[in-house]
C-alpha cells in the first residue's frame, strides 16, 4: 500500500461528494461517495489501508459538515476495517461481487452512526429505513462503476496503446 | 491477523472516541482543525464547482437550446408581472412607512443582503448543509441567516473561511427558527430533522385553529432570522390536541439552491432587547 495513493483516492472521494452533493442538497436521493472511496480502498489494499482511508475519509467528511468532529471517523475506520478483513477472507474480486460488498458496507456505516448519534444525543433517533435502503441502492451502484472501470480503464487504454502502435507500423511498412 | 494491525485499529478508535468526548463535554467544536480543513477544501470545493458549472453552461448554452424561445416568452411575461407586483409592494411599503411616521413606531428598514452562490453540497448523508463562496472578507458571520428568492434557507454555521461559509439549512435536524402562523397570529418553533424534507411546527397552543395551507413566517425572536420571512406553509395536521402534530411544507425547494442570500445585519433577539 502506498499511503498518497490511498489519500489521493479519499481526496477524490471527498471532493466527488460535495460536487455531487450540491445537485441532490435536500433530496430524497442520499449518497456517501466517500464510503464508496474507503470500501474501495479496503478491498484494493486491505484492512490496514481501508482503516486509514477510513480515518481520514470520516474526519474530513465530519470537519466540513460542521458537526462532532469523530463520529464519522470512527464509524468510517471501524467500516474500513470490516471491509478489509471480509476482503481478505472471501473471493471479491468481481465488480458485481464488491458492489455487493459496498451495499453492506453501507448498511454498517448507517448503523454504527445511528448507534453513534443515539449515545451522543441520549436518544434513539429511529431507523430510517427509506433513507438507508436507498443510499444502499446508490452507493452500490457507484461502487460497481468505480470498480468495473478501475478493471477496465488500464486494459482499454493498453489496447489503445497497441492499436496505435500497430497502425503506425503499418504505415512504416 | 497480526497482532500489530489491531493494535493500531484500537488506537485509532480510542482517538475518536476521546475526540468525541471532549467535543461532547466542552459542547464546541475543535476550531482550528476545522477552520484549517474547511478553509483548504473550500478552494477546492470552488474550482470543482467551477468545473462542473462550465460543464453545465456548455451543455445548457449549446446543446440543450431548442427550449430557449419558449422560455424566453415566458420569462419576459414573467417580469412583466413581476413589475406589476414589485409596484404594489412598493405601493403598500409607502403606506405602511407613513403609518409608521403617524404612530410615531421604529421605522422597519429592508434588511442589507449579499448574493452567494452554492459551491458544495452536504459532504455526509447526515448533514444538510451547502458551502457558499463568501466568508468573511466579504463581511459573512456565524449566525447570520441566509434566505432565497422565496423563503428562508438556514444560517451560517461555524466560523466562516476567508471566502468561504457553511449554511445549516433549516430542515436540517438540528436546525429551528421562531415563528408565527399569520393568519391565527400564534408563535410557535419550526424545527427540521423529517426524513421528507418537511419542517415540524412545535411548541404551539393547542387551542389554537390552524388551516391547512396557512403561511408561517419568521417572528425574529431568535436573533437569526429577520421577521417576516416566509417559512413555508401548513401541509397536514395530524392528532389532536397536545398530540397535535403540524407539518410543514418548506417555500424554498431545498433540492435547487444555487444562489442565496445572505443576511448581513444581525438583529439582536427579542430576548436580548
Amino acid at each position: 500500500m502506498r499511503l498518497t495513493t490511498v489519500l489521493a483516492a479519499v481526496l477524490i472521494a471527498v471532493v466527488l461528494q460535495v460536487t455531487f452533493a450540491r445537485y441532490t442538497v435536500g433530496g430524497r436521493w442520499a449518497f456517501d461517495l466517500v464510503l464508496v472511496g474507503v470500501v474501495y480502498v479496503a478491498l484494493r489494499w486491505e484492512a490496514v489501508a481501508g482503516m486509514v482511508a477510513g480515518t481520514v475519509g470520516g474526519l474530513l467528511q465530519d470537519m466540513l459538515s460542521g458537526g462532532i468532529i469523530g463520529v464519522g471517523g470512527l464509524a468510517k475506520t471501524l467500516t474500513g476495517f470490516a471491509t478489509g478483513v471480509v476482503g481478505t477472507q472471501f473471493v471479491v474480486a468481481k465488480p458485481h461481487a464488491r458492489a455487493i460488498i459496498v451495499g453492506g458496507a453501507t448498511i454498517f456505516h448507517r448503523l454504527i452512526m445511528l448507534v453513534l448519534q443515539g449515545l451522543i444525543d441520549q436518544k434513539w433517533p429511529g431507523l430510517p429505513w427509506t433513507a438507508m435502503l436507498g443510499e444502499t441502492a446508490i452507493n452500490s451502484v457507484c461502487g460497481f462503476l468505480a470498480f468495473h472501470l478501475s478493471d477496465a480503464l488500464p486494459g482499454a487504454m493498453g489496447r489503445g496503446r497497441m492499436s496505435r502502435r500497430g497502425s503506425l507500423g503499418r504505415r512504416q511498412w | 491477523m497480526r497482532r500489530r494491525t489491531l493494535t493500531l485499529l484500537v488506537v485509532i478508535c480510542l482517538g475518536h472516541v476521546m475526540l468525541i468526548s471532549a467535543q461532547v463535554q466542552s459542547k464546541s467544536g475543535v476550531p482550528v482543525i476545522e477552520d484549517v480543513a474547511f478553509g483548504t477544501l473550500a478552494r477546492v470545493q470552488g474550482l470543482a464547482a467551477g468545473m462542473a458549472d462550465a460543464v453545465s453552461s456548455v451543455w445548457h448554452g449549446y446543446f440543450a437550446l431548442h427550449g430557449a424561445a419558449r422560455d424566453n416568452a415566458a420569462l419576459r411575461q414573467r417580469v412583466v408581472e413581476l413589475e406589476g407586483e414589485l409596484q404594489a409592494e412598493r405601493a403598500k411599503s409607502s403606506r405602511t412607512g407613513s403609518l409608521e411616521e403617524a404612530l410615531n413606531l421604529q421605522k422597519s428598514l429592508a434588511a442589507r443582503t449579499l448574493a452567494a452562490r452554492v459551491i458544495a453540497g452536504n459532504p455526509s448523508p447526515g448533514a444538510l448543509t451547502v458551502t457558499i463562496d463568501r466568508g468573511s472578507d466579504d463581511g459573512v458571520e456565524a449566525n447570520m441567516a441566509v434566505i432565497a428568492g422565496r423563503g428562508v434557507v438556514g444560517r451560517v454555521i461555524g466560523r466562516p473561511a476567508a471566502h468561504a461559509a457553511l449554511v445549516q439549512l433549516l430542515i436540517d435536524r438540528s436546525a429551528a427558527a421562531a415563528a408565527l402562523l399569520e393568519k391565527s397570529n400564534s408563535a410557535g418553533i419550526v424545527a427540521g430533522g423529517d426524513p421528507g424534507g418537511r419542517l415540524r411546527l412545535e411548541l404551539v397552543s393547542p387551542l389554537v385553529k390552524i388551516d391547512l395551507g396557512e403561511r408561517v413566517l419568521t417572528t425574529g425572536q431568535d436573533g437569526i432570522f429577520p421577521q417576516g420571512f416566509l417559512i413555508g406553509s401548513v401541509e397536514s395536521i395530524d392528532g389532536v390536541g397536545k398530540d397535535r402534530e403540524i407539518s410543514i411544507r418548506p417555500s424554498v425547494d431545498f433540492t435547487h439552491i444555487e444562489v442565496v442570500l445572505v443576511v448581513l445585519d444581525r438583529r439582536p433577539s427579542g430576548h436580548e432587547q
